[in-house]
């Protein structure tokens, strides 16, 4: 479970990111986080895994306040895919970059294995196993970045647009992926038509508050929501003239 | 810059290695304790875009000539010195083994003439206290073009010592100098402005940058006037073992560098000052006529025989064949499995 | 920018190159350091007169591109890196020593020739050694092995890192360089007095990307350390290979074979 209560943060230079958000996420659910550029999402992201210090309110994780002292706690229990593949893989064998979250948990040798091996079969791609992460294709990067912190064994895993920059086999193939997780996950995305595929609840961000929370057909098929906060209907709704009544 | 093993005697190497390693140590030390943790990745980060920058070609204008970024001095404005001293052993190393942009065993003189002289002699002593009163874009470029002249300089003089006393060539040491010197003045002051205009961008960007390169006392608490000395002594007594080293190996090879030095300082010690047509008359005629290298005392009497000149040739077939009858035993094996 | 691409393919083939499994592959890492490293110093430790022993040491380069099947092409390729300072340095011995050293028929063999031709063997030879290093073991493995031989664990890290992104920041190079030719149709470079914009926002947008890759660490744990697997131990073949192979190298220094062969001409 994750609480948000009276959140608010600034960035640096004194402009508002996130204002006064106040959320309740329950364990299991898969949410899309959307919104336009420079809603918030990504600020929330840095603010749950403590990247930024929270202005005002609070953030409990499984019970536990994110505060300087608890983010090793915290994560452990949450884990954040970034945007950018490169940025999340640093280290020059596949199997070091999977192994790196637990060795970091001073796990023995064994263990860490076993978590690699682990991951990568969930994902499929235990065959990559010994390749070097530069090497290897947008997609096939992006599937061994969410490995990277499957491997820690998260209970929640945040998703920063997951499927930016691929193409429509890749995409696909993470799509897939992130349908066969289990855990609580919370997907930042501008690609509606994914979040309509595998989420079932729809959090808007707009100007850094919530503009609206709800169920996927509550609020994706709501078109004059939509537009409200500069989005649109998913691009396979636009046409559909059954739904459009 | 970059030396090739075959310049260099192993005495050489060996003693530059070990100067390098002894810089790597003290530098990896300094990081040890002080170092910002997000400094590490910024490193690497940093290493890769030394290593693309080198390749990026800029066109002098008014020459038609092209240049690069050599990335010392950038380095330690951007990093500290310590951290930028590791960081360009690291491109160095990589040069090395990917595109044979030096060798190995003068991996120790590459780092020592590319990365010592800019990062933890040049750049504490030079650009630090010229920029410490505060950062403009004339003390900047002030700075940036003096360090990156005199470590470029102080690494082309290097190189010319250390290919001298590992006695691989016979270019006397003025001609040599006289090569060397002139032109990484000029590579100096190009890179140097190019060096200016980067920093002086990046510090109206993101001032935060080079000043906190500079506050941070514990990283940069620079080398004190003692510290350099007492360094430069260790580089010339071992480079006098070296030269020791090697007169005991190699007798005829010691004579001739002294003889090449020698020369030369008795023209300078005659000739004074005053560069005169009777001058240069002279140090042109001495050169030729040397009696460079005696032909007894060689270890190598078998050169000079005709047998051996054949034995040779013969050897460098049979190493071929050698080759080429693995070559083809392995293509016959693939072929069959 | 071509410079560019041809580093980007140069690394690439030698990153495939390594991951072959010929017999000299699979040979430890250390095996391979060691005895590169001891050919190179035997090499070099040739006085310049000493011809005929030097080529002696071809052997050990033609058989191990032999056995590890490692093409020539990229062999030129690095000599043309390698070979223009010596082969000047060459040249100048050959104008500074005209002392005669023996005749060939009627002709003059000048120590400064012999000298020339020490030199440019050497660099073929030293280029070819390095080559078989890296074209059988790659990198990260190498990197291993610096961290048994002491080598401060910060300069193994930033060994794997900075070659872990040399190829994403060859590729942004590459994409801005593009960007900037595309709208100066004659400038043959970037213009000196660009420089200064395209390399500071090259160093401002990776300050950024080292930043984000630090947050990545720090989501997953980091705390200052890297911790990494231990290398496998040394087999007793390795040892073998590595003592045979060091042994006859030493011997050949000393024995000069060549000469051995010539005298049987004679």
């Amino acid at each position: 479970m994750i609480y948000f209560k009276d959140l608010s943060y600034s960035y640096p230079d004194g402009h508002a990111a996130i204002k006064n958000v106040n959320l309740e996420i329950k364990d299991g659910e898969s949410i899309a986080l959307v919104g336009a550029n420079g809603a918030g999402k990504s600020s929330l992201f840095k603010l749950i895994v403590g990247i930024s210090d929270i202005g005002e309110g609070s953030i409990q994780v499984d019970g536990v306040s994110v505060e300087k002292k608890t983010l090793k706690d915290i994560r452990r229990k949450v884990g954040m895919v970034f945007q950018n593949p490169d940025d999340q893989l640093f280290m020059t064998k596949v199997y070091d970059d999977v192994a790196f979250g637990p060795r970091n948990e001073l796990l023995s040798e064994t263990e860490v294995e076993q978590r690699v091996n682990q991951a990568l079969e969930v994902l499929g791609i235990i065959h990559l196993k010994d390749r070097m992460p530069h090497r290897l294709s947008g997609g096939e990067k992006r599937i061994i970045a969410i490995a990277s912190v499957l491997s820690m064994d998260p209970n929640i895993i945040l998703f920063d647009e997951p499927t930016s920059f691929l193409d429509p086999k890749a995409r696909r193939n993470v799509m897939e992926t992130l349908g066969k997780l289990a855990m609580t996950k919370i997907i930042a995305t501008h690609d509606l038509d994914m979040a309509l595929d595998i989420c079932d609840r729809v959090i808007i961000l707009h100007h850094g508050s919530v503009f609206a929370d709800g169920s996927v057909k509550d609020i994706l098929l709501n078109e004059e929501l939509l537009l409200n906060c500069h989005l649109e209907l998913p691009l396979c709704m636009q046409r559909c003239k059954t739904c459009k009544n | 810059m970059h030396m090739a093993d075959a310049l260099l005697s192993p005495a050489v190497g060996g003693i530059m290695l070990a100067a390098s390693a002894g810089a790597i140590a003290y530098s990896a030390y300094k990081c040890k304790d002080d170092l910002d943790e997000k400094k590490i990745p910024l490193m690497g980060v940093m290493g890769a875009v030394i290593f693309a920058g080198q390749m990026i070609n800029f066109t002098i204008p008014g020459t038609g000539s092209s240049g690069h970024i050599g990335g010392g001095i950038l380095l330690a404005a951007l990093l500290g010195p310590f951290p930028a001293f590791l960081v360009i052993s690291t491109v160095l190393l990589i040069q090395a083994l990917f595109f044979a942009d030096g060798g190995l065993l003068a991996l120790g003189a590459n780092i020592w003439n590319m990365g010592f002289y800019a990062c933890l002699l040049v750049y504490p002593l030079i650009f630090k206290p010229i920029v410490k009163k505060g950062f403009t874009p004339r003390r900047i470029a002030v700075a940036a073009i003096l360090s990156v002249t005199i470590a470029l300089l102080g690494g082309a003089f290097s190189v010319v010592i250390e290919t001298l006393a590992s006695g691989i060539t016979e270019l006397p040491f003025t001609a040599f100098l006289g090569l060397m010197m002139p032109i990484h003045l000029a590579i100096g002051i190009v890179e140097g402005i190019v060096t200016a205009g980067v920093l002086v961008f990046v510090y109206k960007m993101r001032p935060e940058i080079l000043e906190s390169s500079l506050i941070n006392k514990k990283i940069s608490s620079g080398l004190s006037l003692k510290k350099v000395s007492v360094t430069l002594l260790i580089f010339a007594a071992l480079l006098g073992g070296g030269f020791s080293l090697f007169a005991s190996s190699n007798p005829d090879g010691l004579e001739w560098a002294m003889n090449g030095v020698a020369g030369t300082t008795q023209i300078i010690a005659t000739g004074g000052v005053h560069e005169n047509a009777a001058d240069v008359q002279k140090t042109t005629a001495v050169l030729p006529g040397y009696g460079f290298k005696s032909t007894d005392g060689q270890g190598s009497a078998a050169g000079k025989s005709v047998a051996g000149l054949l034995g040779g040739g013969l050897t460098l077939l049979l190493a071929g064949g050698t080759g080429y009858i693995i070559y083809a035993v392995k293509r016959k094996k693939e072929k069959s499995a | 920018m071509s410079a560019l691409t041809d580093s980007m393919n140069t690394i690439h083939s030698l990153e495939e190159m390594a991951e072959a499994k010929t017999i000299i592959h699979r040979l430890h890492p250390m095996v391979k350091l060691v005895t590169t490293f001891l050919y190179i110093i035997l090499v070099v430790s040739f006085d310049p007169y000493n011809v005929t022993g030097l080529v002696v040491f071809l052997f050990y380069p033609v058989i191990l591109m032999a056995l590890a099947e490692i093409p020539y092409k990229p062999l030129l390729k690095r000599l043309l890196v390698a070979l223009p300072f010596s082969f000047f340095a060459g040249i100048s011995n050959i104008y500074f020593n005209q002392n005669a050293a023996f005749m060939v028929g009627n002709t003059p063999i000048t120590y400064g020739v012999i000298s020339f031709f020490s030199i440019m063997i050497k660099t073929v030879f030293t280029v070819m050694g390095v080559l078989i290093l890296i074209a059988t073991t790659p990198l990260p493995q190498i990197s291993y092995q610096l961290l048994v031989i002491k080598v401060p664990k910060i300069i193994v890290e930033q060994i794997m890192l900075t070659y872990r992104y040399i190829s994403v920041l060859l590729e942004q190079v590459s994409n801005m360089y593009t960007a900037y030719i595309l709208r100066a149709p004659d400038a043959k470079g970037i213009k000196m007095k660009d420089m200064g914009i395209f390399v500071g926002q090259l160093l401002l947008k990776s300050f950024d990307r080292a930043e984000n890759i630090y947050f990545a660490m720090k989501c997953r744990g980091y705390d200052g350390h890297y911790l990494y697997a231990k290398p496998d131990p040394m087999k007793k073949s390795d040892w073998i290979f590595m003592l045979s192979t060091c042994g006859m190298l030493i011997l050949l220094r000393f024995f000069n074979l060549s000469q051995f062969i010539g005298s049987f001409l004679q």
